[in-house]
């Protein structure tokens, strides 16, 4: 069946190219097409600034953009920021055959590369097919925005009985709503049913993905290999090795895969940054500051760019030249991120650990009050990096008591998180702050497993004040944790529907909900549990 | 058969299409005011700046497929709507030169191969096409063997029987004589082995007088 094409006429365009004659050219033939709703922005600033302040449903944007964001960040920073929905169709527009880019891109791609030059009809026929397919899609775009996964999977299962033609993009897209709903197997399932009619690089990584999600790292890690082994351009494989490796706890392995991978492309952002946190674990300075200075000088326009990425390289260049090299760096963060908390902290801690090693212990512990302060008002359980960040800095400052008890926190915190939980155990043992880092983390485990249960099974004989009592208690602890979190907000919601609602228990839920929401907002127990909690209000 | 040959190659056929568009623009300003401007003269230039764009295009994938070892991103692909575009693109040259452009295919064809090399070795063989035909394209695609298919096909004279000896050679890379046409040929050549499934690598064919009687290029693809 083919899809039926679409007007262009009555859609809303933008088109971004900083070449005079390149936009007049684009706007005379979507002009020409009887469209009347053209914007135009001349950089990647204003390109922004214009999805900033209205909806379009149609951006044509050229991935040369002269100084600033290129065509790539644009993207990025549309789709991150939710400037652009899900169903506007983005178009890059590029000099010569995308492959790189194509190869290069992390997380956002184009719904099209358009290869100058093109000329009208081109364009029309098109513009009328992207338009078309977002159509098709609208209705498991709106399950998406209202991330109801299991909505979402069931309308792609309904379209892919149809078998149409584009059967191969719905199985794309099928499988990355599955992972992104943590149904893993129903994932494996989608590309292992791909790859049995053909081989497809896109398949293979999905399936590699389940397996890293399942834990079977070592499966993961030949299929990530095999997919470089094919193609070794292939750097979306290379990242996911990297996170396999880290998950083995091969740290040493997991740097030299991101260092391939960022001198295949250098310019992504998030890599870099990775290869500099790895290396700084791994104690190799020389490459975290090499990796922290690209990150820097691409991340500029990037909405990629990080305050932990500026504070890494002032602490780096600090201890590798001289105090006054890394305070400087951090002069220029203030300036790039002004009237920011997160950045201010980070400045602070970096600041604190610097003068320390200058010498200068007063200003070392003005500036550590300062991150306290900050630390404080940021609110502990928003992110578990600052509780690493702040670790590592009373490590630095010689207190490693406190170090140890920010670390042990982030562990109770995210004891279900299997990178992150790599990552602290190897930043404690970099630190020389535990030996056995891995079995006392698994100790650590085993006990909030242990207890989850207990509250569980509390809950299932019907003793629900007990199980109250302990995952209350559990969730005063462990303020970031979602699986504890959420069984708090599960038993109090049982209670209420047995026993009446009371408000004192409703402001409860809402404070569990809302912490799991605020790390985990894709969370399908949470989405569940939310309406629940809502149907339960509406009848009070 | 090495890079620099092409190159060479290449370069020659580039300094021909831009010594096509000075020739020409000098007689339309010479015209000078004249409200009489020749028409006809815009379809040349249209043509070879067309030529040059494919000529940079074929010589930026020939330098990676040489240099960076590219393989091929397979996906797949609508073929009707790959088709269709590709003949939207070079509808107006074709007009120019008053060929008819068409393509041919089952509507729910899909294929796998990378759309972008497979799009330049099809836009290279048209350009070269509409020199050679009388006042027919036809551009055919279907399943044979477990192989996609795409032809070109036109209705001029068709391959000289030199190029259809030497076909076997094509396949191992060798046998390359002057002339764009046989460097088309080699660059199709070179993305056809790109496609490999299984065991199967992609592989083209020359032959005249197929849907219409002059030459026929095939890309199979596995």
């Amino acid at each position: 069946m083919k899809l039926k094409r679409s007007y262009l006429e009555d859609k809303a365009y933008l088109v971004v190219d900083d070449f005079g004659d390149m936009r007049s050219l684009i706007k005379n033939m979507l002009l020409s097409c009887g469209v009347s709703d053209i914007s135009v922005a001349v950089n990647g600033l204003q390109a922004i600034a214009s999805m900033e302040s209205r909806r379009f449903d149609v951006v044509l944007c050229d991935y040369n953009l002269g100084a600033g964001k290129d065509g790539q960040q644009v993207l990025e920073e549309a789709r991150h920021r939710g400037l652009i929905g899900l169903g506007t169709v983005f178009v890059m527009i590029t000099a010569e055959n995308a492959r790189e880019m194509v190869m290069g891109a992390v997380e956002y791609e184009p719904d099209s590369y358009l290869t100058k030059p093109f000329n009208k009809d081109l364009l029309r026929s098109r513009l009328e097919k992207l338009i078309a397919k977002k159509q098709n899609l609208l209705t498991v775009e709106q399950a998406m925005d209202r991330k109801d996964f299991t909505q979402a999977i069931h309308i792609i299962d309904e379209k892919i009985a149809g078998k149409p033609p584009n059967i191969s993009e719905l199985n794309k897209l099928k499988g990355e709503i599955c992972l992104q709903a943590g149904e893993i197997d129903l994932a494996a399932a989608v590309y292992e049913k791909v790859l049995a009619v053909r081989e497809m690089p896109w398949a293979r990584l999905g399936l590699g993905k389940t397996l890293f999600l399942s834990k079977r790292y070592s499966e993961a890690k030949e299929v990530f290999q095999g997919l470089i082994n094919d193609n070794e351009r292939y750097t979306a494989a290379y990242d996911w090795l990297a996170k396999t490796y880290k998950c083995l706890n091969q740290m040493q392995s997991a740097q030299e895969v991101l260092q391939k991978a960022t001198d295949l492309s250098p310019k992504v952002v998030v890599r870099q940054r990775a290869l500099g946190e790895i290396a700084l674990t791994n104690k190799d300075e020389r490459t975290a500051n090499a990796a922290f200075s690209s990150a820097v000088k691409f991340g500029r326009h990037s909405v990629y760019k990080h305050p932990s990425i500026y504070a890494n390289l002032a602490k780096v260049t600090a201890a590798s030249k001289t105090g006054g090299a890394g305070l400087k760096i951090i002069k220029e963060m203030e300036r790039e991120f002004s009237d920011n908390a997160e950045a201010s902290f980070y400045a602070a801690a970096a600041e604190s650990v610097i003068h320390e090693g200058m010498g200068n212990a007063e200003a070392s512990k003005k500036s550590l009050d300062r991150a306290l302060g900050l630390y404080d008002t940021l609110g502990q359980h928003a992110s578990t990096d600052y509780s690493i960040e702040l670790a590592k800095t009373y490590d630095k400052l010689g207190d490693p008591k406190k170090a140890i008890d920010l670390l042990h926190q982030a562990v109770r915190n995210n004891h279900s998180d299997e990178e992150l939980l790599s990552e602290v155990g190897a930043t404690m043992e970099s630190l020389g702050l535990q030996d056995d880092s891995a079995n006392f983390i698994a100790e650590i485990r085993k006990e909030i497993v242990r207890l989850n249960n207990k509250g569980v099974q509390l809950a299932k004989v019907g003793k629900l004040e007990e199980a109250i009592i302990l995952f209350e208690e559990a969730a005063e602890g462990m303020s970031g944790n979602k699986v504890v979190n959420l069984n708090a907000a599960r038993v109090l919601l049982m209670n209420m529907e047995k026993n009446g609602m009371a408000a004192g228990e409703m402001g409860k839920v809402r404070l569990y909900l809302d912490r799991v929401k605020r790390v985990d907002p894709d969370n399908q127990v949470l989405r569940k549990l939310q309406i629940k909690f809502q149907e339960m209000v509406s009848r009070v | 058969m090495n890079f620099s040959d092409i190159l060479a190659s290449i370069i020659h056929d580039m300094k021909n299409s831009l010594g096509m568009v000075i020739n020409t623009l000098e007689e339309i300003t010479s015209a000078g005011d004249d409200a009489n401007l020749d028409k006809h003269k815009i379809p040349v230039l249209q043509h070879e700046a067309k030529r040059l764009s494919n000529n940079l295009i074929e010589l930026l994938t020939l330098y990676k497929i040489e240099n960076e070892r590219i393989t091929a991103s397979i996906d797949e692909v609508h073929v009707d709507e790959f088709l269709e575009e590709i003949v939207i693109d070079n509808q107006v040259f074709a007009q120019s030169k008053d060929v008819s452009l068409e393509y041919q295919c089952e509507p729910e064809l899909t294929g796998f191969f990378d759309e972008g090399l497979v799009r330049g070795v099809i836009n290279n063989l048209i350009g070269n096409g509409l020199r050679y035909t009388g006042s027919q394209m036809l551009i055919v695609a279907g399943m044979i063997d477990d192989h996609l298919v795409i032809q070109v096909e036109d209705d001029g004279e068709g391959y000289p029987q030199s190029m259809l000896d030497a076909q076997a050679a094509f396949d191992r890379n060798e046998s390359f004589v002057e002339g764009h046409t046989q460097l088309g040929i080699y660059f199709a050549g070179m993305v056809a082995r790109l496609h490999k499934n299984l065991e199967k690598k992609g592989f083209i064919r020359l032959s005249n007088g197929n849907h219409l009687k002059g030459g026929c290029f095939s890309i199979w693809l596995p």
